[in-house]
């Protein structure tokens, strides 16, 4: 179609796009400013440079924060990717139930970070005595603090995440198992494909873009991890479980470092697109592979 | 096909390890439903993993009638709706232009609006609190929807654009010649025919915009403003000591809607959720 006039076109986005710009845009390149300046919201801004910047190199807890997060990424990418594929593979090779486990195995993605926080929080107390503890020691073990002991609360963390959000991805890999053609894998058959071949060699190299996609996903999103944390744990005990967006939040909010806080927030920013670059780079390199 | 799976020690295996997982993701929504029809005695008495010891409505009383949760959910029901119809009414028009009008920079547009979905809301948070302050917007609910129809536009325009490039141009061309403008082209053909991304788009913002806790926990400070994800929180605190029998019946009315929801719509809700994850 073509416009009846030069800036018709115009007239349909302009609302969305003065909304996009003034709501997304804009902040995040007052972020940028922001984070030139030292600022406690009360009193006067003074610019200082890129000395939020230098601040960072030397910021311990900082560097606590940072490990905490890829640690947070590195075993919360395994754990979601791996039960999220492993449930697709299963569900879509049994035929009785599938459907309603999958409606079921969904349900945590559906339900409020704070709700599933807040169960968990009571799953795991020590006094009163929660479902865990009871559990363990049911079977003699010595009761576990899970939540207040620095060697546990983040993976403790990183797990209630995961469950929160691996039903996400058995949706998308059984859905790109499905969309699999039946005659690629009926003629492997013919030519004596056994089960776990199939998926060596045919399914899993077909959905490999859906790979990538998922992991972009699951990258970004525990880059940006923050709910659980800052909910269950609030990043203790200490800094036993504090992660990049929860330190900037607390900087920003709680200690009224505005400054900082922003400088913190442009890190996030560059970290999250720098790891979906990194993604994209393998992705086009194993593209080009074939 | 078939054969290539029926082996049954294999379909054994994958039964179990279903029923394994099914207990693990199941169980925690399953206590707590169990757990708010705990008395205070079944509570203090019982072993935590025992099932209540009647169907006691007490807990669903106090947190309905005795604590603001209703105020919570009615700020939280408007909020929702204010966004899902500030999504869908400035998100299509946009996608109409962007995908069937032909103007030059209708690339450069998309680029630019999906360029948000990069950007973490935490890069935003602070100028927009500024923002909001200095304009007195925050504790109102512009201060929550504005924030989540500005981030959840460019997905929504990227699935209405997905699906708008393949209607056939032929179709709005006769609608045309018979006299219609391009505004009734859009609001009379292309919109309606758009359904299933619009529902796409509303399921799966509806659950996001439910369960938000950023910038609720932010923007709302007065307690009378706050959605229920925050609200249950403080329903926490308010008790004093904690009061887990109410606390569990909140969470499961604050979960009930979306799971209501999800019940009939199962399979929209999976689709969408996934459809607006996978933006690429």
């Amino acid at each position: 179609m073509k416009p009846r006039y030069k800036w018709e076109p115009w007239l349909f986005s302009a609302p969305a796009l003065i909304v996009y710009v003034f709501i997304v845009v804009i902040p995040v390149v007052w972020s940028l400013g922001y984070s030139l300046f030292d600022w406690n919201g009360i009193t006067s801004m003074k610019f200082v440079g890129l000395n939020n910047y230098a601040r960072m190199f030397h910021d311990q807890t900082l560097g606590t924060t940072i490990l905490n997060n890829l640690l947070f990424m590195a075993i919360g990418t395994v754990f979601q990717v791996f039960s999220g594929l492993i449930m697709a593979i299963i569900l879509s090779n049994i035929t009785r139930g599938s459907n309603i486990m999958r409606v079921i195995y969904f349900i945590p993605c559906i339900v409020s970070s704070m709700a599933i926080c807040k169960i968990f929080e009571k799953l795991l107390s020590v006094q009163p005595e929660g479902v865990v503890v009871a559990v363990m020691k049911l079977f003699g073990m010595q009761p576990v603090a899970l939540l207040s002991e620095p060697r546990w609360a983040l993976l403790v963390v990183t797990l209630i995440d995961g469950y929160k959000f691996c039903g996400l991805y058995m949706v998308i890999f059984y859905s790109a198992f499905m969309s699999i053609s039946n005659d690629v894998v009926e003629a492997a058959y013919i030519d004596g494909c056994t089960w776990a071949q199939q998926y060596q060699y045919i399914k899993l190299p077909m959905i490999k873009n859906i790979f990538f996609v998922v992991l972009v996903i699951v990258i970004n999103g525990t880059l940006k991890g923050f709910d659980v944390s800052y909910i269950l744990t609030n990043g203790g005990p200490g800094n036993a479980s504090e992660l990049v967006a929860t330190y900037m939040y607390k900087t920003a909010f709680n200690s009224t470092q505005f400054g900082y806080g922003s400088a913190l927030s442009v890190f996030l920013l560059v970290e999250s697109c720098l790891a979906v670059g990194i993604v994209r780079t393998f992705q086009s390199r194993a593209g080009k592979k074939e | 096909m078939q054969r290539l799976t029926t082996s049954r020690v294999l379909r054994i295996v994958f039964y179990i390890i279903l029923a394994v997982i099914l207990v693990i993701q199941i169980y925690p929504i399953f206590w707590v439903l169990t757990s708010s029809f705990k008395t205070a005695d079944d509570m203090a008495f019982l072993p935590p993993y025992a099932m209540p010891t009647g169907l006691f409505w007490g807990n669903f009383e106090k947190a309905l009638f005795h604590s603001s949760l209703m105020r919570y959910f009615l700020n939280s029901v408007l909020v929702a709706v204010g966004v899902l119809a500030g999504l869908i009414v400035l998100g299509a028009p946009a996608a109409y232009a962007i995908s069937k009008i032909r103007f030059r920079q209708s690339e450069h547009l998309l680029s630019f609006f999906l360029m948000g979905m990069m950007i973490p809301i935490f890069a935003c948070l602070i100028p927009m609190f500024q923002i909001y302050n200095t304009m007195g917007l925050r504790n109102t609910y512009l201060s929550l929807i504005l924030p989540q129809a500005g981030f959840g536009l460019p997905m929504c325009i990227y699935l209405y654009t997905g699906f708008m490039k393949f209607v056939p141009n032929s179709l709005m061309e006769a609608a045309t010649m018979d006299g219609a403008t391009n505004f009734q082209v859009f609001l009379k053909i292309i919109f309606p025919m758009a359904k299933n991304s619009t529902i796409t788009i509303i399921i799966y913002n509806f659950v996001n915009i439910w369960n938000e806790f950023t910038y609720a926990n932010t923007f709302m400070t007065k307690s009378n403003m706050k959605t229920l994800p925050v609200g249950l929180n403080d329903f926490v605190g308010e008790m004093g000591r904690r009061d887990w029998g109410a606390t569990f019946a909140a969470i499961v009315l604050a979960i009930l809607p979306t799971l209501i929801i999800y019940f009939f719509l199962n399979k929209n809700v999976m689709e969408g959720m996934a459809a607006g994850a996978v933006k690429d």
